[in-house]
């Protein structure tokens, strides 16, 4: 059966060739289902594949053909299937394949439709390249080709400046992860003399580093994965590829490319186990992260950008259970929240789909009416990713604290200040967006409608999924108490590294209770203040404000909570989003770019365009080099 | 060592440039004709076409001289060297049409 | 051996026909022989037995791979360059230069005796030096012609002087003489030693490596489009294999014992020139330094014990986006202001193609650039020279920025964009040669076969 899997990325392949060479000429519904077609033919192999890895359980590894033969290094290109990648398989080609539908109704008027759709089709081609090698050359090719994809998807609406200074910042970020993983590549080259997973892990060659040298590859590894999942301080870009098209900030942005990192961590797993440095600044950077994102999104009021900011402190999430060592909580997560977040990120294109282009939420609310079914989905998916039973989001979410909790008391404390933050400021977007009266134009009013079918059932698939697809991961006490086991764990363990705590039923039982309490208390809050009261969110200019001027207007409890909840979490999101966003992050970055243009305005005033003055330059260097070759 | 010595070379050049008095006149300044006075530009235009059928004779000069070794030994070559030569001359052959074709040879154009 | 006097016979013939008066079937003539010329490379293919006793011309298996690299990537030069030359009067002129040049890169393939080697360097850049000048009434192109001459000149007086002194110390111009001569264990004087150093500034000079290539700019600037695109592709490769058979063959033992010293070049070359990219408003400018930075990568290969077959590769590759680059400049350059904002517009073909060059160039997969510049990585790391590697991973970094940047440009929104019309052949060699980018990718896993 694992021979099929050339297949499965061959379909957006073709796909892709297709729209390349006959795009021009092809209707908007062939192109559609070939697009969607390719997808769901793919999804439909790793079903199969899925299901053999199921019962075998036997990594297995499928050689395409002989690749790179260079001296002593000896790469084929090949795929490696087992628990893994057949996971992260299935949800690739499963939540692709509903986004290609989406965009086939959301891109209907653009003129670039067969443009999106091969950009597409070429993105979930590299993705599945990345996920499938065997080694981590291959590896590489997927890492390239994913960033490019998303750089020009990022771009897409290449007519805006903006939109294209976004993509170049998404490229460049990813670029100096990317250096970090080509480092990371050339220490585990040079030390083993190979690059592939089965040689390094399976047969232990990593095991033969010395533990600084796998601290260094590790923390090299890592960086790379920070680049891609947009982990502080190379985080910046995420937001800002918000310009996109929604599809691709729900596919590329959310559920698929940003969990690239996680795979890679999670892929060299062992080396992160045995280096304890490595570990920790994984568990860290996620840390700062999730807090860091949280906090961010509690000011934001553009409806992308929430998100945005929320898939930032949920990527941090999934490091801070790499980091514990959890690694198969980690995936849990990056499957739950591919679920919930696309469908998020989805009905968030809906919404903008309906108001003709506005994605400010303050232009919004009372949204229900005009549009009910985006407004259940996008209900569905705010209890999930506020973790509340029986949604995806408790269960992974909730698997992650508990793991704090046995590891590291002041991590806990912390994740759980940033999952009470997520509560409540994903159910502040949702409630101004869709709960009281409408405060954008008339026009906008009118122009409000449902999105059509292609759009809706997507949307509907998601929320099922968002609803029903925890129960893959059961909890491990309470799981063994009711005799329904953790089916992930079960499945993953052998390629991933599976923690099993030993906490009991009852601890278990009452975090998830405290968890879910929490997150109800901060749905309450939520609903007071921008529901029952109907506080009016401030202008932008408004914020800066001294505070006792906002203190004088008496709002009785709302006070309270203004003071509590949102003028520390303010004062913090805007510290974060204006200090070490611009001033910080923004000038190191471009003291670098300085740094490289001082060099070369030196070497451009050797170019004089004098002839004297080359040949000079000639003698000059002929001596030199003599000089060199001499120097004994 | 090397450098001490490279170093000696640059630093005494420099100090000549640096040193040196430099009283520039018109007389020294202008170029030096063997003692006769100079007349006129130097820099005249003349007829690109004298320039064209130097370089042409120069070519097909050079050229002939190839023919003194051959007709040396002329009997060792044999037959081959006599192919050889016939060849050698259809190439000039063919260079010489050419520019006859291209013109170059025409004073009156 | 067909091969290369077929390539001799092809520049004469094209003086025939213009002597015939048969200007208009020139091109077709041209390509005729091109395809016989890869025919015959093709069926030569690693069949070709060294041959016994000759020395001067030593035309063997990785010659003839190489001429077939030259051959293949003239062949769509030609095919690509068509419509410029078109309205050029003196065209067959050029044409034959091209030819007689692409002869000496031959000469350069193949050579067994330093006097040949000198010989096709000369056979090779003489007619550059007047393509760079052929458009006469233009002064940047004549400045061009100029200091391309002036210092290629002095570059082949400085090499002649390196051989030379080879020949004063072995008492040969015979490479396998040469060879013996270091094997046979007698000491490498120090006449040879800087006989070598000259014959290698000689060569740094013609693939523009630093600091020997501060022309480059200029020249490139300067000539006809189409002429920079022979220059920057064969001429520049042709000079990089006869660079790589001396200092991988009878050159080997110097390049063991000055291994740090060709690094250090490479690594200023790659330093300096992406650097001063950086700052490029003339898009043929940043190729040219572009092309620098390559030179940088192609020196390493010498250190890297590298295979002649990964050099080819990294030619072609290089070869075949150079030629699409600045194609598509030369299509672009007869319109206003900055002809290559908004191309998107004006012609998808060109504005993919030239995406695709670019984003190969700074070698991102899935284009053939990232393969060649990993196999010229992979080979330094096995040789333990990091901190070059280092360098030019840093350096790459930068030149993404700036092609980057370069192929941004193009997409970028413009009102009123006249369209640019190709013809299909045209049009047509555009995607195959993109393609070709690709798949050269794949294609890399078979080069162990040959």
């Amino acid at each position: 059966m694992e021979k099929l899997i050339t297949l499965v990325p061959l379909f957006p392949l073709v796909g892709f060739l297709y729209q390349v060479f006959f795009g021009k000429n092809t209707s908007k519904q062939l192109t559609t289902i070939i697009g969607s077609g390719a997808i769901f033919a793919s999804f439909v192999v790793s079903l199969i594949v899925f299901n053999s890895q199921l019962h075998s359980h036997h990594a297995v590894t499928v050689k395409v053909f002989e690749w790179i033969h260079a001296g002593s290094l000896h790469i084929d290109f090949a795929f490696l299937v087992d628990s893994l990648s057949s996971t992260y398989l299935l949800f690739i080609t499963g939540v692709g394949f509903l986004i290609h539908i989406y965009s086939s109704g959301y891109m209907s008027h653009d003129e670039g439709f067969n443009r999106f759709f091969a950009y597409l089709n070429l993105f979930v081609f590299f993705m599945l390249i990345l996920v499938l090698g065997d080694s981590l050359v291959t590896l590489f090719v997927g890492w390239e080709g994913v960033g490019v994809c998303s750089f020009m998807l990022i771009g897409f609406w290449y007519k805006e400046h903006a939109n294209n200074e976004a993509a170049k910042k998404a490229f460049i970020m990813n670029r100096v992860g990317d250096l970090g993983l080509i480092v990371a590549m050339i220490l585990i080259f040079s030390n083993t003399g190979t690059l592939n997973y089965v040689e390094l892990f399976n047969h232990g060659k990593i095991a033969s580093l010395s533990p600084s040298m796998l601290t260094t590859i590790a923390i090299f590894l890592f960086i790379g994965a920070m680049g891609k999942s947009a982990q502080f301080p190379l985080h910046t870009w995420l937001p800002d590829a918000m310009a996109g098209p929604t599809p691709v900030s729900a596919l590329i942005h959310a559920a698929t490319m940003v969990t690239a990192g996680i795979y890679l961590v999670a892929r060299n797993g062992d080396l992160f186990e045995m280096s304890h440095t490595a570990s920790n600044l994984v568990m860290y950077v996620g840390l700062i992260t999730a807090l860091m994102g949280a906090t961010i999104a509690l000011t934001q009021n553009d409806i992308k950008k929430v998100l945005a900011y929320s898939t930032v402190s949920q990527l941090g999430f999934m490091f801070v259970a790499l980091g514990m060592g959890a690694h198969s909580i980690a995936v849990f997560h990056v499957i739950t929240h591919a679920f919930f977040k696309a469908l998020l990120f989805l009905g968030s294109g809906s919404v903008i789909h309906g108001m003709g282009g506005e994605q400010d939420i303050r232009r919004m609310g009372g949204l229900k009416k005009y549009m009910p079914t985006t407004q259940k989905t996008f209900l569905i998916g705010t209890l999930a990713i506020a973790g509340i039973f029986p949604f995806a989001g408790f269960f992974s979410k909730d698997q992650i604290l508990a793991h704090a909790m046995e590891h590291n008391m002041p991590v806990f404390i912390l994740l759980v200040i940033a999952s009470a933050c997520t509560a409540f400021y994903m159910f502040r977007m949702y409630y101004l967006t869709f709960h009281g009266e409408f405060r954008g134009t008339h026009a906008q009013e009118h122009h409000l409608h449902e999105s059509p079918a292609s759009m809706t059932i997507p949307l509907w698939v998601l929320a099922v999924l968002s609803i029903v697809g925890g129960f893959i991961g059961f909890p491990h006490a309470m799981g063994h108490a009711i005799h329904f086991p953790h089916a992930l764990d079960h499945f993953l363990e052998g390629p991933v590294l599976v923690a099993v705590g030993d906490m009991s039923v009852t601890v278990e039982i009452i975090l998830a209770l405290a968890t879910m309490g929490i997150a109800a208390v901060m749905i309450y809050v939520a609903h007071n203040i921008y529901i029952a009261k109907a506080t009016p969110v401030l202008e932008d200019n408004e914020i800066t404000s001294p505070i006792h001027k906002l203190l004088n207007k008496k709002y009785g409890f709302d006070e309270l909570y203004e003071a509590m909840f949102k003028k520390p979490a303010n004062a913090i999101g805007h510290a974060f989003a204006t200090v070490v966003e611009w001033k910080i992050i923004d000038g190191i970055v471009n003291a670098a770019g300085t740094a490289a243009e001082g060099v070369g305005a030196l070497a451009r005033r050797l170019h004089g365009g004098h002839i004297a003055g080359y040949l000079l330059t000639f003698i000059v260097g002929l001596i030199i080099l003599l000089g060199l070759i001499f120097k004994a | 060592m090397a450098l001490v010595a490279a170093g000696f070379v640059v630093t005494t050049m420099l100090l000549t440039h640096l040193l040196g008095p430099k009283r520039k006149t018109k007389i020294k300044n202008e170029a030096f004709e063997c003692g006769i006075e100079s007349v006129g530009n130097a820099r005249t235009p003349f007829s690109i076409k004298y320039f064209l059928v130097a370089i042409l004779f120069v070519l097909f000069d050079v050229e002939v001289i190839f023919m003194y070794p051959w007709a040396v030994n002329f009997r060792e070559l044999g037959a081959f060297g006599l192919w050889e030569m016939f060849t050698f001359m259809g190439l000039m052959v063919v260079g010489l049409l050419y520019i006859i074709k291209k013109g170059a040879l025409n004073w009156e154009k | 051996m067909k091969e290369l006097l077929l390539t001799a016979l092809l520049g004469i013939g094209i003086l025939v026909l213009d002597i015939l008066n048969l200007k208009k079937y020139v091109l077709p003539f041209i390509l005729l022989a091109l395809a016989t010329l890869v025919g015959f490379i093709a069926a030569d293919w690693g069949t070709i037995e060294t041959p016994f006793g000759q020395t001067m011309l030593v035309y063997e298996n990785g010659a003839n791979l190489a001429l077939g690299v030259f051959a293949v990537v003239l062949f769509f030069w030609f095919i690509l360059s068509s419509s410029y030359f078109k309205q050029h009067e003196g065209k067959t002129d050029l044409y034959a230069l091209v030819v007689f040049s692409f002869c000496g890169a031959g000469l350069l393939a193949s050579f067994g005796n330093m006097a040949m080697l000198f010989l096709g360097v000369e056979i090779l850049s003489i007619p550059v030096y007047v393509l760079a000048a052929s458009k006469k009434h233009d002064l940047a192109s004549n400045e061009s012609g100029f200091k391309y001459f002036i210092l290629g000149s002095v570059a082949s007086a400085i090499l002649l002087f390196g051989i030379t002194l080879v020949y004063g110390a072995t008492g040969s111009f015979d490479l396998a003489v040469i060879s013996n001569f270091i094997q046979d264990g007698k000491d490498a004087s120090i006449i040879m030693n800087v006989g070598i150093t000259m014959i290698l500034v000689g060569f740094l000079f013609k693939i523009s490596a630093a600091p020997f290539h501060i022309w480059t700019p200029d020249v490139y600037q300067g000539a006809p489009t189409w002429i920079t695109a022979f220059m920057s592709t064969i001429v520049k490769a042709a000079a990089m294999v006869a660079l790589f058979k001396l200092f991988t063959g009878p050159f080997q033992f110097y390049v063991e014992a000055n291994g740090y010293t060709i690094g250090v070049i490479a690594a200023v070359t790659l330093i300096a020139s992406n650097t001063a990219a950086l700052w490029q408003t003339d898009v043929k400018r940043m190729l040219a330094y572009s092309s620098i930075s390559h030179a940088g990568f192609l020196l390493s290969t010498i250190i890297g014990n590298a295979s002649l077959l990964s050099l080819l590769f990294y030619l072609l590759t290089y070869s075949i986006a150079g030629i699409i680059a600045f194609g598509v400049i030369k299509e672009t350059q007869t319109l206003e202001g900055n002809p290559l904002k908004g191309l998107y517009r004006r012609n998808g073909v060109l504005a993919f193609a030239f995406t695709a060059a670019l984003l190969s160039m700074a070698g991102i997969p899935p284009f053939s650039g990232f393969i060649a510049k990993y196999f010229v990585i992979a080979q330094l790391i096995e040789a333990k020279y990091f901190a070059l590697v280092v360098v030019m991973i840093i350096t790459s970094a930068i030149g993404a920025f700036y092609y980057l940047r370069a192929s941004l440009n193009v997409y970028q929104h413009i009102e009123n964009a006249g369209r640019i019309v190709l013809t299909p052949l045209i049009k047509w060699t555009y995607i195959l040669l993109t393609a070709l980018l690709v798949l050269l990718t794949v294609a890399a896993g078979y080069i162990h076969l040959l």
